[in-house]
C-alpha cells in the first residue's frame, strides 16, 4: 500500500500536500462551522480553493511565470479589490511583463519578428491558451508552451492530492 | 673565415632576404670552420661572435617567418638550432679575432652561457610559434587553394606532424603541437564546411549545414530552429495531455491542451467545494492527525484501489441508476430526501466519471439533487456540467451553458430541472 518512491521530501506533491493542510486547518480554525448556511458555504469554497492555489503557488516558488502571476492574482485580491488601483494593477503586470522579457533574454529567443509567422489559424488557440495559464499574455509561443506543460503538471498534482483529502475526509 | 663571418653578418641585418638553404649552408660551413678554429687554436671567443650568434639566433627567428614550410628543412633547422645551443660554452672561436672587439674570456663565456641557456629556453616558444605560423600560412594556403586539397594538406600537415613528433628535444612539447594541429585542423575543417553552407566566409560563428534547396540567411535559419523548438514542446505536451496521441496537427492538439487544462481547473473547484461540504468531519480530524505524517499518507494514498473498481464498470450499468435518480428528483423535485449514503454515492459516481474519460451529463444530475437546494450544489452542478463540455466537445453545450448561468444566478430549482431535462433527453437520444 505504502508507496515511498512516490514521495521525496522535497517533491512538489509533499511541498503542496504540507502548505495545502496546514491552509485548510488554518481555514477550519479561522471559522468553525456551526451552519451550513450557502453563503457561508460559498465563502469557505472560495477559501479552500484560494488556499489551493496559493500552496501551489508557493510550492512552485517564483521559478515559473505562471505561479508568479497566480500569486500576485492572489494578493491583489487578498489586499481587496477597492484598495487595487488600476495603475498598481498596471505597474505589477508589467513587473511581470519585465521578468517574461528578462527571462527571454536570458534565453536568448527569436525576437517579436517571427510571432506571426506560424499561421493566421494558430492564433486563436494561443490566445486561448494564453487566457487559461495565468501570466501567459507577456510570453511568446516557445516560453507559453513551456509554461503550460509546467502548469498542467502542477495542475494534475493538485488535483490528485485534493482528490485524496476528499475521499480521507469523506469516509 | 671573414667571408664567412661578413655572410653570417649580413644575416643580421638581411636575415629575411636568405633562404634556409643559403643560411643552412652558411651555418655548416661556419660549423666546419668552428671546428677547425677549435682543433687548432682554443681562442676565446669574441663579443662579436656573441652578437653574431644572436644574430645567428634573430636570423633563425626570421627564417621561420618565411614561407616554405613544408620543407623539412625548416625543422632541421631547428635542429641545427638545438645543435647550435649545446655548442660547448666557449662558443664559436675564431682565429682572426683581432679586427673585432676582445672582451674578456670569462665574461664572454658567462654571456655566451647565457645566451644559451636563452636559446635553450626560448626554443619551446620557438617551435611553438613556428607551429603557429605553420598553422597560419597552412589554412592561407588552404583557403586559397580549395577542399580538393583538404586531404593533402591534412596528409602534409600529419607529415609536418611526426616529423616534429620524431625531434626527441622537443618530444615533451610534441603533445601540446599534436593537440593544437588538431585543434587548428578541427577548426580548418569547421571553417571549410561554413564555407560550403554559407556564401560568406565567417570565422567562429554557429556552424550549420543548409540542405539541399533551402535558404540560408540567418532569418530563415532562426525561424527554422524556433519551429523545430516548438514542435519538441508540442510533442512533450502530447505526453502529458492524455488522449493526443491520434490527434495530429498544431491546432487540434492546442485545442485538447486548452480543453485539458480547463478541465483540471474546474476539478480543482469542484474538489474544494467538496471538501468546504465535508467540513464538520475535516475540522477534526486535521487536528487529531500529526501533520508530518499526513502529508506523505495523503500522497501516498492509493486513490487508484477505489477508482479502477469503477471505472471497471462501463457506461451502461450506469444508466439505470442515472435514469432512477433522475426520475427519482423529477418526481420529488422540490423536496428531495437527503441520504448520506446516497449522496456520497453520487459524489462517487461523479468523481469517477471525472476521472474517466466518457463523461455524460447525467451523472451529476443524481448528485444535485441529492444535495438537495444549497449554492453549493448549484455549483458543483454547474461545475460537473462544464467539466462534460469540455470533454465531449459539443457546440450544443452552449445553450447548456447559458442555462447553467442563469440558473446560477437566480438559484432557483425549476431552473436547474430545466437544464436537468435538456440532458437527459440530449444524451439518452445520442
Amino acid at each position: 500500500m505504502y508507496n515511498p518512491d512516490h514521495t521525496k521530501p522535497g517533491s512538489l506533491k509533499s511541498r503542496f500536500t504540507t502548505r495545502f493542510l496546514r491552509a485548510l486547518s488554518k481555514i477550519h480554525a479561522h471559522k468553525p462551522i456551526s451552519s451550513s448556511s450557502p453563503t457561508e458555504m460559498f465563502q469557505r469554497y472560495q477559501r479552500i480553493k484560494a488556499a489551493a492555489d496559493k500552496s501551489m503557488a508557493y510550492s512552485v516558488r517564483s521559478r515559473r511565470t505562471w505561479s508568479r502571476a497566480m500569486l500576485w492574482k492572489l494578493r491583489t485580491r487578498s489586499c481587496g479589490r477597492r484598495s487595487v488601483k488600476t495603475s498598481t494593477i498596471i505597474k505589477s503586470q508589467q513587473a511581470i511583463m519585465k521578468k517574461t522579457r528578462h527571462e527571454k533574454q536570458n534565453e536568448n529567443t527569436t525576437t517579436t519578428a517571427t510571432t506571426g509567422e506560424d499561421g493566421v489559424g494558430f492564433c486563436v488557440e494561443e490566445d486561448e491558451l494564453r487566457e487559461i495559464v495565468p501570466g501567459g499574455e507577456a510570453m511568446d509561443l516557445c516560453n507559453l508552451l513551456d509554461e503550460t506543460a509546467h502548469y498542467i503538471k502542477c495542475l494534475t498534482t493538485q488535483v490528485q492530492v485534493m482528490k485524496k483529502i476528499a475521499d480521507f475526509y469523506s469516509l | 673565415m671573414l667571408h664567412t663571418l661578413e655572410s653570417l653578418e649580413s644575416c643580421n641585418y638581411d636575415g629575411m632576404d636568405m633562404t634556409v638553404l643559403e643560411r643552412q649552408a652558411a651555418r655548416l660551413k661556419w660549423q666546419q670552420q668552428y671546428y677547425v678554429v677549435q682543433n687548432n687554436n682554443p681562442v676565446p671567443l669574441s663579443a662579436s661572435s656573441v652578437p653574431q650568434s644572436q644574430g645567428l639566433i634573430g636570423s633563425n627567428l626570421g627564417s621561420g617567418q618565411m614561407v616554405e614550410l613544408k620543407r623539412p628543412e625548416v625543422f632541421l633547422g631547428t635542429d641545427d638550432l638545438q645543435d647550435f645551443v649545446n655548442l660547448p660554452v666557449s662558443g664559436p672561436d675564431f682565429g682572426e679575432s683581432e679586427k673585432l672587439d676582445l672582451v674578456p674570456p670569462e665574461a664572454a663565456a658567462d654571456y655566451c652561457i647565457s645566451r644559451t641557456f636563452n636559446c635553450q629556453m626560448t626554443t619551446p616558444n620557438i617551435a611553438v610559434m613556428k607551429e603557429e605560423r605553420e598553422d597560419v600560412i597552412l589554412e592561407k594556403i588552404e583557403s586559397t587553394t580549395g577542399s580538393g586539397r583538404v586531404s593533402f594538406n591534412k596528409r602534409k600537415a600529419e607529415a609536418v606532424a611526426d616529423h616534429k613528433s620524431k625531434d626527441k628535444r622537443i618530444r615533451g612539447e610534441g603533445e601540446s603541437e599534436v593537440k593544437t594541429k588538431c585543434s587548428t585542423e578541427i577548426s580548418r575543417n569547421s571553417s571549410k564546411e561554413n564555407s560550403k553552407a554559407s556564401e560568406v566566409q565567417k570565422p567562429d560563428y554557429i556552424h550549420v549545414r543548409a540542405r539541399r534547396g533551402q535558404a540560408t540567411d540567418s532569418h530563415s535559419l532562426a525561424e527554422r530552429a524556433r519551429r523545430g523548438k516548438i514542435s519538441n514542446k508540442m510533442k512533450c505536451l502530447q505526453d502529458l495531455v492524455p488522449g493526443c496521441n491520434k490527434i495530429t496537427g498544431k491546432a487540434g492538439m492546442l485545442d485538447e491542451i486548452i480543453n485539458y487544462v480547463q478541465s483540471l481547473q474546474r476539478q480543482v473547484e469542484f474538489l474544494s467545494m467538496k471538501i468546504a461540504a465535508l467540513n464538520s468531519s475535516v475540522e477534526l480530524s486535521v487536528q487529531n492527525l500529526p501533520m508530518k505524517e499526513f502529508p506523505a499518507y495523503v500522497a501516498n494514498f492509493p486513490a487508484a484501489a477505489k477508482l479502477p473498481e469503477m471505472a471497471g464498470l462501463p457506461c451502461f450499468q450506469l444508466n439505470p441508476l442515472q435514469k432512477e435518480s433522475v426520475r427519482f428528483m423529477l418526481n420529488e423535485s422540490l423536496h428531495p430526501p437527503q441520504t448520506e449514503g446516497v449522496a456520497r454515492a453520487s459524489v462517487c459516481i461523479t468523481e469517477q466519471s471525472l476521472s474517466s474519460s466518457s463523461m455524460t451529463v447525467i451523472f451529476p444530475t443524481s448528485m444535485i439533487f441529492n444535495c438537495s437546494s444549497s449554492l453549493t450544489s448549484c455549483m458543483m452542478f454547474s461545475n460537473a456540467l462544464h467539466l462534460s463540455n469540455s470533454y465531449c466537445s459539443n457546440c450544443n453545450h452552449s445553450q447548456l451553458g447559458t442555462w447553467i448561468l442563469k440558473a446560477f444566478t437566480t438559484c432557483t430549482i425549476w431552473d436547474f430541472i430545466k437544464i436537468v431535462e435538456l440532458n437527459f433527453v440530449f444524451y439518452v437520444n445520442r
